[in-house]
């Protein structure tokens, strides 16, 4: 991969889909079971396991540190494009400061053990998701206005149309991670009355589709020059089917394909790091030249979205299984 | 002494080895042929049309010698980043120009290094319109080409391939073409500013296809946006002749014989050609060939063929038709530059990143041909040389003009010029350093190109005005790029090579690079030049499986 | 005269990424151009200086560019154009005849050599050989708005354009090499790029 390089970042589908679940009433309570609403999904054996608080903190926690990885893709990210933008705008420097904050919260929430939401860490993580959501609009914006409109020139060079929903998306675990955070004990996780785990899960899927989106766009824009290149294009997307039909599917199934799939997508992430790397390494003047390179290069902070968004895959797997609904 | 000293020096291709091309200092094996061994070919000029002849027919298994008047030049240590240094890089001997619109010879149009002029041509790799090889019997001016745009279109393919080309996922003019095998590459302000203007005109325009590669291939590393393309690209992103054919031909078992200015071409008995005189390292000498091809452009594929005269072809080599030397055609370069209040800086990356062809496809036009026109970046001593013959300016008129620089912003055209018997190369009196009769190049534009040229200017300056510029200023009298003064064709009284390039008067001569244009078209020249000399290697395989050589 | 890109200097990137090796090397020996002609006698060479002054007039506040030199270098060295117009002579005829034609014009008309007279009256005639209007014998069969054109024109400005304080003047980003730029667009800048001055 080579060129400017972006963010790698997850669907704006995804995100909103995200957004919407995450801004819809908390149904702490569980009033009435979800598949109960849907014909089609109402099942006879419907019994909401009843779990410790230690379980919804564990997978609070794992979203957190899921928040955070997200986080901190962003802020590397967007530190090296908007760089290199010369933060014409000023408000270019808000998703830094948005990644930063994220970044402290989902450390924060990981080292907390207490089954309650912190007001600080959800009044951050909506931020964050504001923040991504705004930058999403001044992308739009941006590449709208430039010669030729939405083109492939403008998708490869103009703003990143994707790369601020990373931020949504980090906002967006985390500000869930609460919710299941405060799960009452008994009580199975939920949110907006559907299971955290079938939620995040369906999150992860679309995450995944979209990051892969950009990273296919901008390995077009590199041409596959190296046939590594078809990783991301090729690995993420078994992965996000089959934690999407583990979404939809039953709760109690041992999911090792999916696991397996999900640990490559992550695995893959920190590899495409080291890809990027060498990347850069092997434009001109290398290592060098990083004043260049690495503006120009493959970007380095990009490919561990994909680690995230994994991560964030198997918490899901991990409440499903936890608080079987079926 | 330099490197660079060191390969003007004495030639570097000798004892079984080149220059690598990709690293410093090192050497890639090559097959040497001893001179009294008649090789298959020898192929003159290593450019745009020698080099893929040359590649093609060693991996075709033939034994080929391809040799170049210039220097074998390792890019990475050879080229400084330098507008003035890097003139080494033209045809530098003296040529006499006269004429009413005598051409401006040098840097403006000729390159002498193995790889020829793309060492540091502007990368622009267009394919021509398909009406324009029937442009007599489809359009009503210049002369029909022997060849079939659609087997012309399979051959620019593969040029494209072969040469990495960085184009846009969809090229907006023409019948349908494949993807371009790299994407294309971010515009610079300049090339913003085209877009706009052409928006504002409703036109259409697009990222410039480009033969400098925008992601890593081989050992090139992607262009890094410095702009000194037209002076050597000393990253190896420009996929020259140097870094993609002539690798290719060494590979492929030719051998490359840089600094080796061919004087001559011998004639047997026979009326046959047997071999070339040529200078190298200091004195005369002489390779014996089955065939000899003529590579050398066209200013010095006819100088040649015509000082080769001798009693049998008094006229000069494959002159029976007297067109030789005639139909020379250039292309209108004309240009229109203003002032913007922002920062444009057009030194940055290559100097045409975005492109119009709209009048190349429109033909409600009152005059024949076509023309395109490409964002600029001249770097600063061209620039000046276009403030001082465009405008005058010298003192301090010239100093505050030059103040201006990084506001400036400009389109350029390439146009086409139609061919004219009395445009055309002779030989002058005067002597060559090799005792070599020079070239005398007169040129006169035509009724035609000026009508051309005045509409180009006028909607340039439109453009220009659309997105604001001011102190707006044309350059009025540039031309660049050759062609014609041995146009193929299908008679042999009105042309002087067949479609094969084969010389219709000694079939073991041939003609493989801008030369053989019939009509130069209204784009740059060389994908269309590379693209004939694949073709020809694929005939010249065809004639010898059938024994017609 | 105004500086347009204060602290700008091509030079101080030469231990940068943007200048390579042999770059460092042409744009020293560029630097070290031999002050003392080699091909112009005396007499030209005093014509010369003076013409290149009013060619090319430099700020007082700093050594001047030497441009004669360069011009001198060229000749000395046989540097071609590639091509010359047919109504010249060869380059180095035709400075030798150029300039002792100025020469002649300037005594035929103040009576005083080329040099001498005062800037106005330098431009005055370089201005009536930029229009074609000098007719001294001494031009020969050489049309002096021709040698204007093509010789002194040129000669002059390409090596005063070549020079590391022109390309500071006019805020030319210099050699780039192996660093190129980042910042493509339109009031985009690389932090190695020259910042003018707002206030200009
Ligand atoms: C500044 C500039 C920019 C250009 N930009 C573009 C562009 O963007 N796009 C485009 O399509 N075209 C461009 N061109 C034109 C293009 O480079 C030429 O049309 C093309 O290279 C010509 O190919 P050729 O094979 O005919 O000759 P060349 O590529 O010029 O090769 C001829 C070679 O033959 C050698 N030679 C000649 N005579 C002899 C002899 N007697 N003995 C030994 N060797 C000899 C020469 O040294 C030279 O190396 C540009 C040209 C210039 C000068
Ligand atoms: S801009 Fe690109 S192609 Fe041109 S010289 Fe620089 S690296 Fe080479």
């Amino acid at each position: 991969m080579s060129g400017r390089p972006s963010h790698s970042a997850l669907g704006l589908s995804s995100a909103v889909l995200l957004a919407a679940a995450a801004l819809a009433l908390v149904d702490r309570h569980a009033a009435r079971p979800w598949r109960a609403r849907i014909p089609a999904l109402r099942k006879p054996t419907l019994r909401g396991k009843v779990t410790d608080a230690t379980a919804a903190v564990r997978a609070a926690r794992r979203m957190n540190r899921a928040a955070g990885l997200l986080a901190g893709s962003v802020l590397a990210d967007s530190a090296v494009e908007h760089y290199r933008g010369s933060f014409h705008n000023k408000a270019m420097i808000a998703p830094l400061a948005s990644a930063i904050f994220s970044l402290a919260v989902s450390a924060h929430g990981n080292a907390d053990k207490r089954p309650v939401a912190h007001r600080a860490r959800d009044v951050v993580y909506s931020g964050a998701f504001f923040t991504g959501l705004l930058g999403a609009g001044f992308h739009l914006f941006n590449v709208s206005k430039r010669p030729g409109g939405f083109c492939w020139q403008n998708l490869f060079y103009g703003a990143p149309l994707l790369a601020p929903a990373a931020l949504i998306l980090s906002g967006a675990t985390g500000f869930l991670s609460e919710r299941v955070r405060d799960t009452l004990p008994g009580r199975s996780p939920t949110i907006a009355g559907i299971p955290a785990g079938r939620a995040v899960a369906a999150a992860t899927a679309l995450g995944l589709i979209g990051t892969m989106g950009e990273a296919g766009l901008l390995h077009f824009r590199g041409a596959y020059h190296n046939p590594f290149m078809y990783a991301p294009v090729s690995i993420p997307p078994v992965a996000a089917v089959l934690i999407g039909h583990a979404a939809l599917g039953r709760a109690r199934e041992r999911r090792w394909v999916t696991r397996l799939f999900l640990r490559l997508s992550a695995a893959m992430g920190f590899a495409g790091v080291g890809f990027h790397i060498f990347g850069v390494a092997r434009n001109m003047g290398g290592w060098r030249n990083w004043s260049q390179n690495l503006l120009n290069g493959p970007p380095i902070p990009a490919p561990p979205s994909f680690t995230g968004l994994a991560l964030a895959g198997l918490a899901a797997l991990g409440l499903m299984e936890d608080h079987p609904d079926d | 002494m330099s490197t660079r000293d060191e390969a003007r020096a004495a030639p570097r291709a000798i004892n079984g080895r080149a220059p690598d091309v990709f690293r410093r200092g090192e050497w890639v094996p090559m097959r040497e042929h001893a001179e009294e061994e008649e090789v298959d070919f020898v192929v003159v000029g290593t450019g745009a049309g020698g080099a893929p002849l040359i590649a093609r027919l060693a991996e075709s298994g033939f034994s080929v010698v391809g040799m170049d008047a210039g220097p074998y030049f390792r890019p990475l240590e050879d080229f400084a980043s330098d507008e003035r240094e890097q003139e080494q890089l033209y045809w530098l001997d003296e040529r006499i120009c006269d004429g009413a619109n005598p051409i401006v010879m040098g840097g403006k149009n000729s390159g002498q290094a193995v790889g020829g002029s793309t060492v540091h041509f502007a990368m622009v790799s267009l394919r021509f319109r398909p009406e324009w090889f029937k442009s007599r019997s489809a359009l009503g001016y210049g002369a029909d080409w022997p060849l079939d745009w659609r087997e012309m279109w399979g051959y620019y393919q593969i040029a494209e391939q072969a040469l990495s080309i960085s184009g846009p996922v969809r090229y907006p003019w023409g019948p349908r073409r494949p993807r371009y095998p790299y994407r294309a590459h971010e515009l610079n302000g300049a090339a913003e500013l085209l877009a706009r203007g052409a928006e504002a005109l409703g036109m259409k325009w697009t990222a410039t296809p480009l033969a400098t590669v925008s992601a890593p291939h081989g050992r090139s590393p992607p262009c890094v946006y410095r702009g000194f393309c037209r002076f050597g690209c000393s990253t190896n992103a420009k996929q020259s002749q140097l870094v993609t054919f002539i690798p290719r031909a060494l590979a492929a078992g030719a051998e490359i014989r840089d600094l080796a200015m061919v004087g001559r071409i011998e004639v047997g008995a026979n009326g046959r050609v047997s071999g070339v005189h040529y200078h190298r390292d200091g004195r005369w000498r002489f390779q014996k060939a089955r065939n000899v091809v003529v590579a050398g452009y066209a200013i010095e594929t006819p100088r040649l063929l015509l000082a080769s005269a001798t009693d049998r072809y008094r006229q000069g080599l494959a002159n029976s038709s007297g067109l030789v030397g005639k139909n020379l055609m250039t292309q209108s370069n004309q240009a229109v530059f203003g002032r913007m209040a922002q920062e444009v800086r057009w030194y940055k990356g290559p100097p045409s990143l975005a492109i119009t062809e709209h009048w190349n496809y429109e033909d409600r036009k009152e005059f024949f041909g076509g023309y395109c026109w490409m964002a600029q970046g001249p770097l600063p001593v061209e620039w000046v040389t276009i403030q001082t013959s465009s405008r005058g300016l010298w003192g301090q008129a010239l100093r505050d003009a030059m103040e201006h620089y990084i506001h400036q912003v400009g389109l350029k055209m390439v146009g086409e010029m139609l061919p004219d018997e009395r445009n055309r190369v002779t030989l002058a009196d005067e002597k060559d350093q090799y005792g070599l009769p020079i070239a005398r190049i007169t040129y006169s534009w035509g009724e035609n190109d000026k009508a051309l040229i005045q509409h180009a200017l006028g909607q340039m300056q439109m453009s220009l005005e659309a997105v604001g510029a001011t102190d707006i200023f044309r350059q009025e009298d540039d031309t660049n790029h050759l062609a014609g003064t041995a146009r193929m064709g299908s008679d042999p009284s009105s042309s002087v090579v067949n479609a094969d390039c084969r010389t219709w008067d000694i079939p073991n001569l041939w003609v493989c690079d801008g030369s053989v244009f019939p009509t130069t078209g209204g784009v740059n020249p060389s994908l269309t030049i590379t693209s004939i000399a694949l073709r020809t290697a694929d005939r010249i395989c065809a004639l010898a499986a059938r024994g017609e050589l | 005269m105004t500086d347009r890109y204060p602290g700008y200097d091509v030079m101080a990137k030469r231990w940068t990424p943007s200048w390579n090796e042999q770059t460092r090397r042409v744009v020293d020996q560029r630097l070290a151009v031999l002050r003392e002609p080699r091909f112009f006698s005396g007499a030209e060479w005093r014509t010369l200086n003076a013409v290149c002054a009013r060619i090319m007039p430099q700020p007082k506040d700093r050594p001047p560019v030497p441009l004669p030199a360069y011009v001198d270098e060229k000749l000395h060295m046989r540097r071609l154009d590639g091509y010359r117009y047919a109504q010249l002579p060869p380059q180095d005829v035709a400075w030798r005849r150029g300039l002792a034609a100025l020469d002649d014009e300037s005594r035929a008309v103040h009576g005083a050599a080329f040099h001498t007279l005062a800037s106005d009256q330098q431009d005055t005639l370089l201005g009536r050989m930029q229009r074609g209007e000098l007719t001294s014998v001494a031009w020969g069969d050489m049309p002096c708005q021709l040698f204007f054109e093509h010789r002194v024109i040129p000669d002059i400005t390409h090596a005063y354009y070549a020079h590391p304080l022109a390309w500071n003047e006019i805020g030319f980003g210099g050699p780039a090499s192996p660093r190129g730029y980042v910042r493509m667009g339109l009031d985009r800048r690389d932090p190695w790029e020259a910042a003018a001055d707002r206030g200009v």
